[in-house]
């Protein structure tokens, strides 16, 4: 158990140490700064049974910076990602909502790993993406389900997705790279809580 | 049981594929006098055949699962008769005609509530709605233009700046528009109309090109998406058209009577054309200006109930619902573009 600690430890560093490098990189874009940055964010919640099923797989899905983990006594875990770009109407069902941050999927029996970047929802397909490390076109990771909820106040917009599944592409793709056959699509992982602000 | 759960998902994919497939003619307005139970709706005119479409296979879908029990899906057009008996046993009251129309009946209270189910909107919720009526999105459309498909004196292309000085009044002449490439309009009056007042399309496209006031030369009266109007076979006229409704009308086969595009053929904005090369709606030509989310309006102390109303209006336009899962070939039939947050909700 401890050999399997140090490399998940060293799998997840060697993880952070590639999106931070990325997300570097991508500071060097030199378009000029609108006035108002987006803002808002998007909130996985993992349901309880979720997490069990992962446990016992042996399998762990952990938010890379500027993602980040959260526990609360009520809704149990979840992990924000914040919003950092993008002109989603979600009204609409018009464009997306860049989000910072990364996700790593860890197999701890085997140590291998899924990394995505470049997270995102689509408004227009209604899917949270993300482009795994080495590679340029998004994959389909989760699909809000269940009852949704649309708002806006002012130039906010809200989503409320009672549930949360994982989408067919996303589950053969990460399946793929951790050498698993534990996700599914349509498997539900929890809710999506998301609040966003575009640039102004 | 997991065979048995197996061999149920299999009958009912082969019966949604055999209904895909063996889709019935979609009805003007119901073909029998819906019962009590089932789900009844009225309004919008530019969505009055998909929905007339979705009632059909569903309940088609739902014969074919061997179920009788289930509350059917009616849907009545924005014109017809003057009035319409929803269901049995109910007094007839006067047809809804459009989107705003069909949401005020959803809400009448006075001098009796009634019985309808939810309201076809090709509007978003707007100042003036109720809190307690959800929109329930199910596909795509986009507004654009149109004009005689010849001898028009109008150009192929309009900006947004154009339109808004048409409809309020500020261009009269087509001489007046100067900023459309290799166009030089006649000295000849415009005649700018609009859907009647009710109409979603109508809202909608003046809030797009952010009109308030109308000019003193805008005609109201056509029904919307129509081009059999006699009035609109004009070379000066220009007319707001649901892009979707057109497609499903000129490419879908689904013109039926007056409901056809007739002498008009659609016009570009801004330069973007309103269709792609395969006569389908222009996703970049549908952005939040002038795309839409077609919605069905219901009370949401019925949408969250767990009565047997409750249940059947989720089973119909919820997240997994038939719509959303088996109606993507009636949406694009009739014209539409699919979502992927089919059956999301939102309100004023």
């Amino acid at each position: 158990m401890s050999r399997t600690s140090v490399r998940l430890a060293a799998t997840a560093a060697t993880a952070v140490l590639a999106v931070t490098g990325l997300s570097g990189a991508a500071a060097a874009d030199t378009t000029p700064a609108p006035a108002t940055a987006a803002s808002g964010s998007v909130v996985v919640h993992e349901s309880t049974a979720f997490i069990q099923q992962t446990a016992a797989a042996g399998v762990v899905v952990v938010p890379l910076p500027s993602g980040q983990p959260g526990y609360d006594s009520a809704t149990g875990f979840s992990a924000t990602f914040p919003a950092t770009g993008g002109d989603a109407n979600l009204q609409a069902y018009y464009d997306k909502i860049d989000l910072g941050g990364g996700l790593l999927f860890v197999n701890l029996l085997t140590g291998r790993t899924a990394i995505f970047k470049q997270l995102a929802f689509q408004a227009d397909t209604w899917k949270l993406t993300g482009v795994p490390l080495g590679a340029t076109a998004p994959v389909n990771l989760l699909s809000p389900a269940g009852d949704n909820q649309i708002g806006r106040t002012g130039t906010t917009q809200t989503l409320e997705a009672s549930d949360l599944k994982v989408d067919a592409e996303g589950a053969q793709y990460v399946d793929g790279k951790l050498n698993t056959t534990f996700f599914q699509g349509g498997q539900s992982i929890g809710s999506l809580s998301i609040s966003f602000t575009p640039a102004g | 049981m997991r065979k048995t759960a197996a061999k149920l998902l299999t009958a009912a994919a082969l019966a949604t594929s055999l209904v895909s497939v063996a889709s019935g003619t979609a009805m003007a307005d119901p073909s029998v006098v819906p019962a009590t139970q089932d789900i009844v709706g009225v309004g919008s005119d530019t969505t009055q055949t998909v929905l007339n479409q979705f009632s059909t296979d569903y309940n088609a879908y739902l014969t074919g699962l061997g179920d009788t029990t289930s509350p059917r899906l009616y849907s009545f057009d924005a014109t017809g008769s003057a009035t319409i008996t929803a269901k049995a046993g109910t007094t007839a009251f006067a047809r809804p005609n459009g989107s705003g129309a069909g949401i005020t009946a959803l809400n009448q209270t006075s001098p009796s509530v009634l019985p309808i189910d939810f309201a076809r909107s090709s509007r978003a919720p707007q100042t003036g709605d109720l809190t307690t009526d959800i929109f329930v999105g199910f596909a795509k459309d986009a507004v654009t233009w149109s004009a005689k498909s010849t001898g028009s004196n109008a150009p192929a292309n309009l900006t947004t700046a154009d339109l808004k000085n048409i409809y309020n009044g500020t261009y009269t002449t087509w001489n007046q528009i100067t900023d459309i490439a290799g166009y030089t309009g006649p000295n000849v009056t415009i005649k700018p109309y609009l859907p009647q007042a009710s109409s979603g399309t109508r809202s909608f496209f003046l809030k797009a090109i952010g009109v308030t006031t109308l000019g003193a030369n805008v005609v109201t009266g056509p029904e919307e998406n129509e081009g059999t109007d006699v009035a609109l076979n004009d070379a000066n006229v220009i007319f707001p058209y649901s892009v979707g409704h057109y497609v499903g009308q000129v490419y879908g086969g689904h013109s039926s009577g007056t409901d056809a595009a007739g002498v008009l053929s659609l016009r570009s904005i801004n330069g973007v054309a309103p269709l792609t090369a395969s006569n389908t709606i222009n996703p970049t030509f549908a952005n939040p200006t002038y795309g839409r989310t077609l919605y069905n309006v219901v009370r949401n102390a019925e949408w969250t109930a767990t009565t047997t109303k409750g249940i059947a209006l989720r089973n119909i336009f919820g997240t997994s619902g038939w719509i959303c899962t088996n109606g993507a070939a009636d949406i694009a039939s009739y014209g539409f573009l699919t979502i992927g947050g089919c059956g999301s909700t939102t309100h004023i």
